[in-house]
Formats: structure tokens, C-alpha cells, sequence
């Protein structure tokens, strides 16, 4: 009899996760560079509690993992120069003080010594693994696709940009970063294609994700309301069976 | 539930989205305004379920886990700093900058104000002045009897006096640049403050390397760009709006759970 019971609160346990997880891809909506996320469910076979009667086998709902849709997202005229879109696989390369980070966001811009940086400040860094040095005071910088910056002509340094065999290793760090794993050698693209003036939006797709939203909170009714039949049921069981004579 | 605080953080992120957009709007006509954007990044990721982690006795390990995200937080407001277009005023005071730098405005307080909005008038003793009234440094008098004034795109003032035949040179304009100028401290009334952000000034003269050059009987528009504006708005609000569904969704979905119990 609890069987069910455990069954189905495994089922609501994912489902509170998919809707968490559908939420931070609609909340991430404009974020740009953001990747949409899905859960990932598997059964998992358990004891069942008691072996006299129903199945000696029952299979429980549990998350398993997050699949990350790595397609490209929108790709937006922006107009200013250091705005850059990586088409197709790849990642930025980005210093942080956590170690070397990964991102699709190409929202750059110089700080206060003249440092290429993200938006939130962390260094961008070149094809040597070192902070690229802007001449501020030089012409507009112009970034061709396979990355070489150059300003007026003599060319600054080149994005690093690498790719990764295994995408499902990497972790979300927040702030559109991505951690490799222990011991994955990120592999340097010898030919990205980077587009100048442009920025990748995210890949959500809203409609997508109001679809799941709608599934989620109906599938989570419709398991409250076979809890409460199974509910019914031991109540009927408990009446019937101790109604003495 | 976390999908609840998760919708509030995008609610609250494409509000300031909106706010962001409605001030640009509002100063589309605005001399020497800088359109804004608001960047936004995604929130902190808890691992419910890390990689790596074994899965079964087999040794079989999870390849990706499960990380959920805690929504989206405003990264920064961030001025694109691009040229706008230049508009022809024909008044000889109004001066635009093509290129890279601002002009120096001495503010009251005693420090030094930057700006790019060049629509300059002159003052009761002939000194070049900002619509404000401030002073535009290096302080230039224009010569009360001056029939015409020429600027020239290197910022040298000169003035045309009746019986001489050369103009005078009474002064020259300067320029001041910075690494980061979208670092610089917003004022209001199109007057900016140099930050520990920016950078410090590199002041130089109009038209030499990395300097931008003067056009007198200009003045820059902004660069704002309403289809621009307007689309962002339109994306800002259905954006809103999802969010907004997402938190009945974990509302109708606690309701249910509350309702097990009768």
C-alpha cells in the first residue's frame, strides 16, 4: 500500500526540480550566452515493502541529470565593437580568481588599466593564456572571425577560444561560466567563428518552456490526485475491515 | 519552493530591463546622451546531485549531475559609448565630437565635469559656457567685437574682428579621453564624473591620435535607437509576463499539495 505513496512522492519531489529548473530558464530569458537546461529522469528499481501481494518489483522516479541544449542561441546586431558572438562550438576564455572559466557571453569591455574584460571584470584571456592589453586610446578595435583583435591595423592579441569533447562534463559556475571537470584538457579551435558587433542571446525558447511549465503543474495534480484515491482506498479498507460484525 | 524566488529574480531583472529602456526612450532627443543596456547574468547554481558522483554499486559515476539554477541577477547598466549621428544646427557655439573624447566643464564644486553634449552658448563677458553655465576649460573669451567665430576641427577658436584682416586665435579647445569610458559617474544633465572605474583623464588636443575631431555647427544626437528600444520593450515585457506565470504555476502546484489533506 505505501508503496504508491513513495512512488508518487518521488514523482512530486522531480517534479518541484523541473519547475525549478523551467523557472531559471525563463528568468533567464535575455541572458546572454545563457544555455536552456532540462532534467534528466531515470527509473531506479527498489524493494517493494511488502512482498505478499502487488509486483516484487517497483520502479521509483529519480533525477539523474541535467542536459544542457548547447545549441546557438539568437544571434543580435548590437553595433558595438566589442560585442562578439561565438557561431557554433566554442567558448571564451576567462580568468577568474577560482581558476580559468569558460563562456559563450560576449559582452566585453575595457576596464580601468585598459584590460579586455567581461562584464562583471574577469580578464579575458588570448591564445597564450595571458590578459589582453587594449590600446584605449587607439582607433575602434576590429576583431575578425577567428579572433585576432586589432586596432588600427596592428593586431593586439588573439581570443582564445576552446572547445570541450565531453559538453555534459562542464558545470554552471553562475554568472554565464562554465568549470571543465578534473583533468579535462580544454582543446584550443583553431578556426572559430566569431562575428564582431553581435551577441548571442540565449538559447530559450519560451514557448517551450510554458509547455513544460503546464505539463509539470498538471502532472503534479494529477499525482496528488492518485494519492488521495490511494488515500481513499485505506480509508474504505480501515472502515470495512474493522466494522466489528 | 524554489521556483517561486526563481520567477521573482527574473520579474525583478526585466523590471529594471524596462526602466533601463523607458530612460533611453525618454532621452532619445537628448544632445549627447548614451543609450543603456542592461546586462544581466544567471544567479548562483545549487548541485542537487554532483557529477562524478557514483550512481550504482556497479561504479557507474553521474556524468552531469544535476545543478539547478537560482535565476537571474542584473550584472550591470552598461553605456554603449558609441558615436550618434551628428545634426546640423548652423549655430557657431554648438559643437559636436566625432570620434573618441569629451569636453571639460569646470562644475562649481571645483571639479573637473565631462561631457559631449556641445550645445555651448556664451556668456555675458564673451566665455565660452555650457547650457548649464558651467565653464568649457581651458576658459575661452571670445572678443566682445568679434563678427565671426570659426572652430576648427583641431579645436583652435578663432575670432573675426572688423579692420583686421587675419582672424585672431583666442584660444584652443581640448579634449579628454579615458581606458573605460563607460566607467565614467553619471551626474545628469549629460555631465559625467571621472570614477576609480574609468580611469584617469589623458586630455589632448582635437583631431591627433586616439582624439576625436570638432565640428563646429553640429551637435551630436543620441544614439539611441527606437526600433531598438522598442523591440527590447516589446521582449522585456512578454518576459515579464512568463515569469509572472511561472509563480502561479509553483502556486497552483502548493495549493494541490495542500489540499492532499482533507
Amino acid at each position: 500500500m505505501e508503496n504508491a505513496l513513495m512512488v508518487a512522492l518521488t514523482r512530486q519531489m522531480t517534479l518541484r526540480r523541473e519547475l525549478s529548473i523551467t523557472a531559471n530558464n525563463l528568468a533567464n530569458m535575455n541572458t546572454a550566452g545563457f544555455k536552456v537546461e532540462k532534467l534528466l529522469l531515470a527509473s531506479k528499481s527498489g524493494a517493494t515493502s511488502s512482498h505478499a501481494d502487488g509486483p516484487n518489483k517497483i520502479n521509483f522516479v529519480q533525477d539523474w541529470g541535467v542536459a544542457r541544449d548547447f545549441s546557438d542561441g539568437r544571434i543580435e546586431i548590437t553595433g558595438r565593437p566589442l560585442d562578439v558572438a561565438l557561431i557554433g562550438k566554442g567558448f571564451f576564455a576567462v580568468e577568474t580568481p577560482d581558476g580559468e572559466r569558460y563562456t559563450r557571453d560576449g559582452r566585453f569591455k575595457v576596464d580601468q588599466t585598459g584590460t579586455l574584460s567581461t562584464s562583471d571584470g574577469m580578464m579575458v584571456l588570448d591564445d597564450t593564456g595571458a590578459p589582453i592589453l587594449m590600446d584605449a586610446f587607439g582607433g575602434a578595435p576590429s576583431i575578425d572571425q577567428k579572433g585576432i583583435i586589432s586596432i588600427d591595423g596592428a593586431e593586439i592579441g588573439r581570443l582564445k577560444v576552446v572547445g570541450f569533447a565531453a559538453l555534459g562534463g562542464l558545470a554552471k559556475d553562475g554568472s554565464g561560466r562554465y568549470r571543465a571537470p578534473e583533468g579535462a584538457i580544454p582543446e584550443t579551435i583553431e578556426t572559430p567563428k566569431i562575428m564582431q558587433a553581435y551577441l548571442e542571446r540565449s538559447n530559450v525558447v519560451p514557448i517551450l518552456e510554458i509547455n513544460r511549465m503546464v505539463e509539470v503543474t498538471r502532472s503534479y495534480q494529477s499525482v496528488s490526485n492518485m494519492l488521495k484515491s490511494e488515500e481513499d482506498t485505506s480509508r474504505q479498507a480501515i472502515q470495512r475491515l474493522g466494522r466489528v460484525a | 519552493m524554489r521556483a517561486l524566488n526563481t520567477a521573482a529574480t527574473g520579474m525583478l531583472a526585466q523590471q529594471l530591463n524596462v526602466e533601463v529602456i523607458s530612460n533611453n526612450i525618454a532621452n532619445m532627443n537628448t544632445t549627447g546622451y548614451k543609450r543603456q543596456r542592461a546586462e544581466f547574468q544567471d544567479l548562483l547554481y545549487q548541485s542537487v546531485e554532483r557529477q562524478g558522483a557514483s550512481s550504482s554499486d556497479a561504479g557507474t559515476i553521474v556524468p552531469t549531475g544535476v545543478q539547478i539554477g537560482l535565476g537571474v541577477k542584473a550584472g550591470s547598466v552598461y553605456r554603449v559609448t558609441e558615436q550618434g549621428n551628428l545634426t546640423q544646427t548652423g549655430n557657431p557655439y554648438d559643437l559636436a565630437i566625432a570620434g573618441q573624447g569629451y569636453f571639460t566643464v569646470q562644475l562649481p564644486s571645483g571639479e573637473d565635469g565631462y561631457t559631449r553634449a556641445g550645445n555651448f552658448a556664451v556668456g555675458p563677458e564673451g566665455q565660452l559656457l555650457t547650457e548649464d553655465g558651467y565653464v568649457v576649460s581651458p576658459g575661452i573669451t571670445m572678443p566682445l567685437d568679434a563678427i565671426d567665430i570659426t572652430i576648427s576641427q583641431q579645436g583652435q577658436v578663432q575670432a573675426s574682428i572688423p579692420g583686421q584682416t587675419a582672424p585672431q586665435t583666442v584660444g584652443q579647445l581640448e579634449l579628454a579621453t579615458f581606458f573605460n569610458e563607460a566607467g565614467l559617474d553619471p551626474q545628469g544633465n549629460n555631465l559625467f564624473l571621472e570614477s576609480a572605474a574609468s580611469g584617469p583623464a589623458n586630455t589632448g588636443t582635437p583631431g591627433s591620435a586616439g582624439f576625436g575631431r570638432i565640428s563646429q555647427g553640429f551637435i551630436e544626437a543620441s544614439n539611441v535607437n527606437a526600433v531598438q528600444e522598442i523591440t527590447a520593450l516589446i521582449q522585456a515585457q512578454r518576459a515579464y509576463e512568463m515569469n509572472s506565470k511561472v509563480i502561479s504555476a509553483a502556486d497552483e502546484m502548493l495549493s494541490t499539495s495542500a489540499n492532499l489533506r482533507r
